[in-house]
């Protein structure tokens, strides 16, 4: 378990962090969302130990990071955005090395890195030079890195950063089935991903906490804007003054037209998601606007993320 | 303390750093030794000495990447974020270095056995002179070292080693100079002549106390102090710690 409180980081004037309090509980994934410069590396940083903070306390599993760093740093895994790897060392060399440098005990060394090796797949690239593994391996082998010394806690910033999509899907399982076993934190801009892996998000913008929620409840907080979106045959302009006179809808708006089919958002009240698309039907049905297709847009994290974070920044 | 140290001084055999300090070494004292024996001279402590000259050289190259190289590569954060003491990651770095330098010497070890084979001697001297080698090994490459932790830059750390050593072997010179400055200065705002000259002798020998070469030319003839070596060591702890200060310092910068 993490405990974050009132965390504040201090760049000359400028607050890189500013008032962070969050926890983080045990065999929980933390999604940690924000813009660039939002100030997650720097907040990641601080927990890990890397960067010490202005004012505010980090305590993982009740150790201070600053009282009893050796024995907070024990707990923690951390793979930063840049994995910190040798390109002159073999993956075994570099492993080797890091089960030092954590005081990993010789006899236990072997069991750990045969149980790392399988789950994180990189067996067949054991003995290979860092420097000529491709980039999917090297994230991997960053991986490995953190989880030597069996942390309980790991700390993954943007790990899926710079992958091709089918290295992602592969980080994000992985990623899955450490989750059994770890607590994580772990930062992305790739939002779907976060949705798919975080039981919680923290999201985060100009250095302050936007939000602390599971994304089930993020969701519902934001359906007041539940959204549907038509494809049809006929004209945009005249269609849309049509379906703004149905009852339920707040508004209806024209997103693109080409080959004579139009695409339109409709916004609906929403106490009135249901019946609003029969009418929409048969007003449509009437009019001889042959639809399509019609399709519910749930709000993605992604809408989450923007509402929440540019109507902070509005403010 | 020991992974860093296995880590770094293994590093040196994985790039060409290590050969090329090695080759350069084996040239300067080969090409030392063996014009001394060609004239049927083989003192291996004015080897040794000799070869003090050229730390200004093979220090930065040896010293430069150190730690450098780990802020450029984004390795370092292992050592803030692992168990690891910081103060131990500059000791083994240190030490990395001087198993180095102790490899290089190899040369002159045999040199000496083939001087000793054709009839030579090592005397106490040139025992003395090897002892003072050592001790100053160390306290340049903590030099280097320090040099080392403040940029990313290898070639800015390499340049900052050498100045900063070429500064102590050229510190006699320096330290004549700023006394005479002293002097004229003294004369120009009419003191005596005699107290003029003993300012600027003072400052000259205050500049000059700190000049390790000066402090340890006695052991050539086979009088040891220990009270130099000591000196040679504090510098070099001295300069270590201050290597610990800048890498503890990162992690409380504000700017």
């Amino acid at each position: 378990m993490i405990e974050i409180n009132n965390l504040v980081k201090k760049y000359g004037d400028k607050r890189a962090v500013s008032d962070i309090s969050f926890t983080v509980n045990d065999d929980e994934v933390l999604g940690f969302l924000g813009p660039n410069g939002a100030g997650k590396t720097t907040t990641m940083n601080i927990i890990s130990g890397y960067l010490s903070s202005t004012s505010g306390t980090v305590k993982v599993n009740g150790h201070d990071i600053l009282e009893e760093p050796e024995l907070a740093k024990k707990q923690i895994g951390y793979l930063p955005e840049n994995p910190p790897l040798y390109n002159d060392m073999t993956v075994r060399e570099y492993l080797n090395y890091i089960c030092d440098l954590k005081g990993v005990a010789k006899d236990q060394r072997k069991n750990q890195l045969d149980r790392i090796l399988s789950l994180v797949k990189i067996d067949d690239v054991y003995n290979r030079l860092i420097g000529n593994l491709s980039k999917g391996y090297k994230q991997r082998v960053g991986i490995a890195q953190a989880m030597v010394g069996d942390p309980p806690i790991l700390i993954l910033d943007e790990p899926t950063v710079g992958l091709d999509p089918n290295q992602i899907i592969e980080i994000r399982k992985l990623i899955k089935s450490l989750s059994k076993t770890h607590s994580i934190i772990i930062s992305s801009h790739i939002l779907s991903e976060i949705q798919e892996i975080a039981d919680r998000v923290v999201i985060i913008n100009n250095g302050k906490i936007a939000a602390v929620d599971s994304i089930s409840d993020l969701s519902k907080r934001l359906s007041g804007q539940t959204k549907l979106l038509m494809t049809f045959k006929g004209p945009s302009k005249d269609c849309v003054n049509k379906l703004r006179s149905i009852h339920g809808i707040v508004s209806a708006i024209p997103r693109s037209s080409g080959n004579n089919l139009s695409q339109i958002e409709i916004s609906i009240a929403s106490d009135n998601s249901t019946e609003v698309r029969s009418s929409v039907f048969f007003m449509m049905a009437n009019a001889g606007w042959p639809i399509l297709e019609l399709c519910s847009l749930d709000p993605t994290l992604e809408e989450i993320f923007l509402s929440i974070t540019s109507g902070k920044a509005r403010k | 303390m020991s992974a860093v140290f296995k880590r770094e001084f293994l590093s040196y055999f994985r790039s060409p750093v290590g050969y090329v300090a090695i080759a350069i070494f084996s040239f300067l004292s080969g090409f030392i030794f063996y014009s001394m024996f060609s004239q049927g001279v083989a003192n291996i402590g004015s080897e040794v000495i000799s070869l003090r000259s050229f730390f200004v050289i093979i220090v930065p190259i040896i010293t430069m990447g150190l730690l450098a190289e780990d802020k450029k590569r984004g390795t370092e954060i292992l050592y803030y974020t692992t168990p690891i003491n910081l103060f131990s990651v500059v000791v083994g770095k240190i030490l990395a270095a001087f198993a180095l330098y102790a490899v290089m010497f190899l040369n002159v070890i045999i040199h000496a056995i083939v001087a000793v084979s054709f009839g030579g001697t090592i005397g106490v001297g040139s025992v003395g002179s090897i002892i003072v080698f050592f001790f100053m090994a160390f306290m340049f490459i903590s030099m280097g070292t320090f040099a080392s932790a403040i940029t990313d830059n290898q070639i800015v750390s390499a340049i900052v080693a050498f100045v900063i050593i070429l500064f102590t072997q050229v510190l006699s010179t320096f330290a004549e100079y700023i006394g005479s400055a002293f002097k004229s200065i003294a004369l120009s705002i009419k003191i005596s002549s005699d107290a003029a000259a003993k300012i600027g002798h003072n400052i000259d020998s205050f500049i000059s106390w700190f000049d390790p070469f000066a402090k340890t030319t006695d052991f050539r003839i086979g009088i040891f102090s220990v009270s130099a070596l000591v000196f040679l060591v504090s510098i070099g702890i001295l300069f270590m710690y201050l290597t610990y200060r800048v890498l503890d310092k990162k992690r409380w910068s504000q700017a």
